[in-house]
């Protein structure tokens, strides 16, 4: 399955650019002087820079559908089937399984024609996970692995976004909401709420990668900073290094998350 | 009215080439420029004053970091400045109130306890990031009143920390499109999903996994997250927080 073909295929084919087209070049005309107009590098100038923003917000849509698709179908199967979710957690995974749906649901309330289709899943990620829907710890695991997956593919997104403020906003409202489902997973499996390197918990390492990152700021020094501000005891150096670590949870590139995400995906698309 | 930040007058545009990097970063958090968004920022501001010089007076002088109005009101100040100055508010009322409740709290276990330490240091963290970013920009420490909040009550304490990080979540959200610097939206970024985090887990301190953990009534339809404004966010936080704060001078969606 390779999901970068297709989404660059997406991109390609762009059903609206044409249209597009004609409304920059309709809004220039009201705008602009002729003589200006005139200049053809002006001219492409303006067009491909509005072209560029507007596909690269529908490939940033349709990238986090596909995480929301797979979260959404994952609960979906979970909450369908009979004994796996104990009745202690059904609460918490109907609430988890009805935000996904929703996400999914405005994300291509958005997208409009430009949203691409459900692909089919593979949950055991060609057995790596041989029994996600009958062993509920299995399941556990792929939970806290595909929220922690969206908070970081969210926050890597969310800089791309950033000349379009509604589209911002959204993300940012999804990525918080993927947070506090990420939390509340790693609560039920008694995790620490907070990701790190070292405590992978049976999710692969990549979800991980670069998680420990204690350099947010070229200038700023947090370890010293924070070192004898903290009540944790023996405020030592290491204690320090850990809790700055666990203070801001990093982004992934859409790259890395699709090479962690394309085992769950089958090639056949619908 | 009074101005924090005397470097403004004379530091237009300094000159830092020939110090070494260590020493340099040092010089630089002397004067709470540590930061390149900070340099980014102070230029911008230099251009500014350019246009439209700073008689000492009036909102021109108001168009840096934080000042203290005739009326005592701290205004947060202006642009990404502003946003960090209303986090900064927002990351010493959580480091101010969890340090309380570890010391007051009547009846908390050993998780309590831990927990409560565990969420203090975090934002101990994010409030001396924001410190140093904002150097002479920063609003003073403030001064605190948590007469409202029962200490004696577990329940209540973990109900106002869910507050707070709620707050926090709300805040970050409906501030980060107005940030113009990249650099500290991605920071912003990897802060919230944490308070976010720490919302959960204060949540869960009350009625472990149940709706009300997830946070489901801040949670709409479309199944996003809520947003506050600074006025909002501010609303908020006001009572507990002695000194009068402006957001009048922060970005409008």
């Amino acid at each position: 399955m390779n999901l970068l073909r297709i989404l660059s295929d997406i991109e390609k084919v762009d059903a609206d650019a044409s249209e597009r087209f004609l409304f920059s070049r309709r809004k220039l005309l009201k705008t602009t002087s002729v003589a200006a107009l005139a200049t053809p590098a002006f001219f492409a100038a303006t067009v491909n820079k509005a072209f560029a923003s507007h596909a690269d917000v529908v490939a940033v849509l349709n990238f986090a559908l596909t995480l929301e698709y797979l979260e959404a179908e994952f609960y979906k199967m979970g909450n369908m089937t009979p004994g796996l979710i104990p009745e202690s957690d059904r609460q918490v995974f109907m609430k988890i399984g009805e935000h996904e749906q929703q996400h999914v649901n405005f994300l291509k309330s958005q997208l409009g024609g430009e949203a691409i289709p459900m692909p089919n899943f593979d949950f055991t990620a060609k057995g790596m996970f041989p029994n996600p829907f009958s062993n509920y710890q299995v399941f556990l695991t792929l939970s806290q692995a595909f929220e922690d997956l969206g908070v970081r593919a969210y926050k890597g997104q969310a800089p791309k976004l950033k000349d379009d403020k509604p589209v911002l906003l959204a993300a940012l409202k999804i990525h918080s909401v993927e947070a506090r489902h990420a939390a509340e997973v790693r609560l039920i499996r008694n995790q620490r709420v907070w990701a790190s390197e070292q405590e992978p918990g049976g999710v692969p390492a990549m979800v991980y990668k670069d998680e420990n990152n204690v350099k947010h700021h070229d200038a700023i020094d947090l370890i010293s900073l924070v070192d004898d501000r903290l009540l944790r005891q023996n405020g030592t150096q290491q204690i320090a290094e850990m809790v700055v670590r666990e203070s801001f949870d990093e982004p992934l590139t859409k790259e890395e998350v699709y090479m962690i995400a394309s085992p769950f995906i089958r090639e056949n698309m619908p | 009215m009074e101005k924090f930040n005397t470097l403004t007058e004379k530091k237009a545009g300094p000159t830092i080439p020939v110090i070494p990097s260590v020493e340099r970063r040092m010089f630089l958090r002397s004067l709470g420029l540590a930061s390149a968004s900070a340099l980014a920022l102070l230029s911008s501001c230099a251009q500014e004053k350019l246009v439209a010089p700073s008689t000492g007076l009036g909102r021109s002088g108001a168009r840096m970091g934080a000042t203290i109005l005739p009326d005592g009101t701290i205004d947060l100040g202006p642009g990404d400045i502003g946003i960090s100055n209303l986090a900064y508010a927002l990351d010493q009322l959580e480091v101010a109130f969890y340090h309380t409740a570890v010391e007051k709290a009547y009846g908390l276990n050993e998780m309590d306890r831990k927990v409560l330490v565990e969420l203090h240091d975090h934002e101990i963290v994010h409030k001396e990031f924001f410190k140093a970013l904002l150097g002479d920009n920063a609003i003073p420490m403030l001064d605190f009143d948590f007469s409202a909040i029962n200490f004696n009550g577990r329940n209540d304490v973990f109900d106002a920390a869910q507050k707070f990080e709620s707050v926090g979540v709300g805040a970050f959200n409906g501030t980060g499109p107005l940030i113009q610097d990249l650099e500290i939206l991605k920071i912003a970024g990897k802060m919230v999903s944490v308070e976010a985090r720490h919302a959960t887990l204060a949540r869960n301190m009350i009625y472990p996994r149940t709706y009300f953990a997830l946070g489901h009534e801040m949670i709409d339809g479309n199944g996003l997250d809520w947003h506050l404004t600074p006025d909002e966010v501010l609303a908020k936080a006001q009572p507990f927080i002695k000194q009068k704060l402006s957001a009048a001078n922060l970005p409008k969606m």
